[in-house]
């Protein structure tokens, strides 16, 4: 329990007083010479148990009543749900969760879950008096930010609204790297949370260290403010894509989109979603029907007007308990020419990749095919090339050709690194090179590949690709962080994505995707490039991916640095709840960059798909992922009106009284003093 | 050894009041009490018819002239009286301040009937004791008896634990003709078993007189802080807040008095209960006027 006065505390000792006061009568008690035992102890033995009790109680109630009294003057404090344990802490870290799930509000009172949670921290600061310091870490920036003053939590842009997701792993290792370097005293880190599944990664590595860490540190109490609730028949919407295509009566836009119901009834019955489409500034509404909790359309097509041929849009879904989930903004443009850049020694191999990706798949598309030797580095159009085939030796980490392979991946676009046929070269983007597989002349078969996703995923009408009829003679292992998408038999990956710490490498982040492919287009190796849908569908989703890259429109996830360093940015169209001021890149919206009346470049941020996972880890799962850790958990509601800490000094007055009263009842004579029992009357 | 348990004001003042048994007594020499052998006094006692054998010269002729029948002319036989003294000196009798204590009263109650049965021609002895120490002195007549037993009046001392009832039945044995037993205690000690002593004490025909001394405070236990009470026959002390066992206490004590009561009811005792704080010559007076016949029938 907290207390505003801790020193009056040291009053507690005076609660012993009645305890004393007895000891001292009991001790100064007067001796007597006495004759009539017999009826001494015969009283004795019959008021032993109750009389004994009943002072007992007489002593218990005095100390409880002084005690009281003091712990009144001490000014308590208790939470709403349940009593703070402990004294006033030297430091105050939040970890502020602003993921776009925790802007649900409440419908009654418009307060979201962000929100509720700041006014809560800011009372509870408020209530309990000064800390020496409190720090600010919130999900979108991962940066610590010492605040001077609770009210500022309301006030500034780092605890604002996001389009972001949360990554709670990362935000408890920032705040204990700056405990460590802070050597904070008596820490109360207090940690805000919707609990959403996909913001605390469970199956991220890093919770054993967490783990360890957070028990190791003595000084340190955790506390968990949970919002923990379900949306209300929530509707969600996403853009996975977003690109203009040529027709036959103009260009026209082409969106994949995803509606997702949230709540009781989502599993069944239809609804009728009016969906109002703006482009450019010119709104329209078109309803769907959607059955069941997820309604998926691809290929959603759009006329564009004569000189709406680039632009930027966003889609609303009607007001509901989030808003934050309702918005989704595009942008498109002319596509660039989609740059594919073949550096290899193996001309074989180099004509059939060239062959697949100077292809265009779409009308109104260019794609274009470079081929240069391993060791032309130096040729590579680096700016226009959307698509990279690495196939030489992997360079040393740390070298230029490293360095640029590194930058060409950062900056979105895709890298292909294919075996080399003698040495493997060294380690780079985690991954290594190992020995060749196979050569014979019966070929490996496929034993399975990932069809959700990926190079090799399912059509968008859901046909598998022809995979099955790959035949492999010769593949590389490779070892490393890797997420598989072909396995052949005996369980020997051919091909596979690096796993990076941009994150997935889907379409939407900043950062390009690294492929890797254990064998060759060559018929010594394998028969991609005759069986060659499989192996041109590769081709250009791995181009199409690093051409959201090169283009000059470009969607991506919302997240701290996303618009880059670039200082021309203006927004053209975003998300604003609250009005608050939110920093560029961590809001959804329509952004544009470049010298205002030069080329510029379109970008559309869009809060990731998994912020719309309704899923929230369970009791059981928060445990073992927080097992062995010192923790309280208190879960709120948004709109509840409670408050982490109160003061309670009534209820110590009230039992103080109770107990005042029950000690005077307890020491009235059991009977009054006239029915006394005279012996001589009742003898005689 | 001084006798100052003797006051002769209160000596002076009893000395006009006799002594009486409440039943016959059997004397060894002429006295001043009914005897239940018809002897030579005055006072007429009954009739009964002649049987052969009988001294002719105590034949009633005049009742013979009036009925023609023979009938002898009884008279009462006055002999004098025993005064058996049973003087509890356990340690509780100690109790009460020096120079007043409860043995103290009882000296001053049984040093005044000695010198009043003594002033009688009645004879008088003494028995007492606690636990394992008992002390006796046969009834006997005379002056110098007296002193003898005003010493050993005034040189008993209280300890140990109560002896009472074995005295009692001591003397009951020890005893041999009927007598006036007069016990002083404080019986403070589980009742029951004086009902079988009163009843060996009855069974020899003596007639029993208890004077029960009791304090006040004994009874009343109006003590007003916490109090070790140390237990003046040697038994382990006892610390106690009054106030909380108070009721207890007198709820003991009202049973206690209610089985004394009925005890000394069935065993026909002439009982007297005596605190000490009230004068030892008007508890006498009130004992002695209570055995006279005269007095004590216009009385009732």
């Amino acid at each position: 329990m907290s207390f505003l006065q801790p020193i009056l505390l040291v009053g507690l000792p005076l609660a012993l007083l009645p305890v004393i006061i007895h000891l001292i009568n009991q001790h100064r008690h007067r001796t007597v010479r006495w004759a009539a035992m017999m009826f001494l102890l015969d009283a004795k033995k019959m008021t032993k148990g109750l009389a004994r009790l009943r002072q007992l109680l007489i002593l218990a109630m005095r100390v409880l009543a002084i005690a009281a009294l003091v712990f009144a003057a001490s000014r308590p404090l208790a939470g709403g749900w349940i009593g703070l344990a402990g004294g006033k802490a030297d430091t105050l870290v939040i970890l502020l969760d602003r993921s776009a799930s925790m802007e649900q509000r409440n419908l009654e009172t418009g307060e979201s879950k962000r929100s509720a949670a700041l006014e809560r921290l800011a009372g509870l600061v408020d209530t309990t008096g000064h800390h020496s310091e409190i720090i600010l870490v919130d999900s979108a920036t991962l940066s610590p930010i010492v605040l001077t003053d609770a009210q500022a939590l309301n006030d500034l842009p780092e605890t604002g609204a996001t389009a972001t997701a949360a990554n709670i792993p990362a935000m408890l290792r920032t705040a204990l790297d700056y405990l460590e370097t802070r050597e904070a005293g008596r820490t109360d880190m207090w940690l805000v949370s919707d609990l959403r599944q996909s913001d605390w990664n469970p199956g991220s590595g890093e919770w054993e260290t967490l783990r360890a860490d957070l028990a190791a540190r003595e000084s340190l109490r955790l506390f968990l403010l949970a919002f923990p609730g379900i949306e209300q028949e929530n509707l969600s919407l996403a853009i996975r894509e977003a690109k203009r295509q040529r027709a036959p009566e103009g260009w026209r836009l082409v969106l994949d989109l995803v509606l997702k119901r949230q709540g009781p009834g989502a599993e069944s019955g239809d609804s009728e979603v009016p969906v109002e489409f703006t482009i450019n500034g010119t709104r329209t509404v078109e309803n769907f029907r959607v059955s069941g909790p997820e309604l998926v359309l691809l290929g959603h097509s759009l006329p564009l007007s004569p000189g709406n041929e680039r632009g930027w849009g966003r889609l609303d879904l009607p007001a509901d308990d989030n808003p934050a989930d309702n918005t989704a903004f595009f942008v498109f443009d002319e596509p660039a020419p989609r740059k594919t850049v073949i550096l290899s020694d193996d001309p074989l191999s180099a004509e059939a990749i060239r062959a697949a990706a100077a292809s265009p798949t779409e009308p109104g598309t260019t794609c274009e095919a470079l081929v240069l030797p391993s060791n032309a580095v130096a040729q590579v159009p680096w700016q226009e090339t959307a698509l990279l085939f690495w196939h030489a030796p992997l360079p040393q980490s740390g070298s230029a050709d490293a360095t640029l392979l590194q930058q060409h991946v950062a900056s979105g676009r895709s890298l292909v690194l294919l075996p080399p046929s003698d040495e493997g070269g060294a380690g780079l983007f985690g991954v290594k090179w190992g020995d060749w597989i196979g050569g014979s002349e019966e070929p490996l078969p496929v034993d399975w590949w990932r069809t959700e996703t990926g190079l090799l995923a399912n059509t968008r009408s859901g046909a598998p690709l022809p995979v099955a009829e790959l035949g492999v003679f010769k593949t590389r292992a490779f070892s490393g962080e890797i997420l598989p998408l072909l396995r052949l038999k005996d369980d020997h990956t051919m091909i596979a994505r690096v796993v990076t710490e941009a994150g997935e490498g889907s379409s939407g982040s900043s950062s390009g995707s690294v492929y890797l492919w254990g064998t060759l287009p060559r018929a010594d190796h394998s028969n991609l490039a005759t069986e060659g849908v499989a192996f041109f569908v590769m081709v250009h989703r791995a181009l199409e991916a690093g051409a959201n890259a090169v283009s000059k429109a470009r969607s991506l996830v919302a997240g701290k640095g996303v618009l880059g360093d670039d200082p021309e940015v203006r927004l053209l169209d975003g998300l604003d709840p609250d009005g608050a001021p939110v920093s560029p890149g961590l809001a959804a919206g329509a952004w544009e960059s470049g010298p205002a009346g030069g080329e510029t470049r379109l970008l559309a941020l869009n809060r990731p798909e998994s912020e719309d996972d309704p899923r929230v880890l369970t009791s059981e799962a928060l445990e073992t992922l927080l097992a062995g850790v010192d923790y309280r958990r208190i879960d709120d509601e948004v709109g509840s009106g409670s408050s982490l800490a109160s003061e309670v000094w009534r209820a110590f007055l009230v039992a103080m009284a109770l107990a005042l009263l029950v000690e005077a009842v307890l020491c009235l004579p059991p009977r009054a003093e006239g029915e006394t029992p005279n012996p001589l009357k009742s003898a005689t | 050894m001084t006798h100052d348990f003797l006051d002769p004001a209160v000596l002076g003042k009893l000395l006009g009041l006799e002594l009486n048994a409440r039943q016959p007594m059997i004397g060894n020499v002429a006295g001043r009490h009914r005897s239940p052998v018809r002897g030579s006094a005055l006072e007429f006692a009954q009739y009964r018819k002649y049987v052969p054998g009988d001294d002719t010269r105590r034949l009633d002729w005049r009742t013979w002239g009036r009925t023609d029948r023979y009938y002898i002319k009884e008279f009462e036989a006055d002999t004098n009286l025993r005064l058996c003294l049973i003087v509890d000196t356990s340690g509780s009798m100690g109790y009460g301040e020096p120079g007043s204590t409860r043995l103290d009263y009882a000296r001053r109650l049984a040093g005044t009937l000695a010198y009043l049965a003594a002033q009688q021609g009645d004879a008088t002895g003494l028995y007492s004791g606690s636990a394992g120490f008992q002390k006796e002195t046969p009834p006997r007549r005379g002056p110098r008896h007296l002193g003898v037993l005003l010493d050993q009046i005034a040189g008993l001392e209280s300890a140990g634990e109560t002896g009472l009832i074995q005295a009692i039945h001591d003397a009951a044995e020890k005893i041999p003709q009927r007598a006036l037993i007069v016990i002083l205690s404080d019986l403070l000690f589980p009742p029951e078993p004086l009902r079988e002593a009163f009843q060996h004490l009855r069974f020899r025909k003596h007639d029993v007189s208890l004077f029960h001394l009791l304090d006040r405070q004994e009874i009343d236990f109006k003590f007003d802080r916490p109090t070790r009470f140390l237990d003046l026959e040697g038994g382990p002390s006892l610390l106690a807040d009054p106030q909380l066992i108070q009721r207890r206490y007198r709820e003991a004590v009202q049973r206690y008095l209610g089985a004394i009561d009925e005890i000394v009811n069935h065993s026909h005792v002439d009982y007297h209960r005596v605190f000490l704080d009230e004068p030892y010559d008007q508890v006498l007076a009130r004992f002695l006027l209570g055995r006279n016949p005269k007095t004590s029938r216009s009385a009732r």
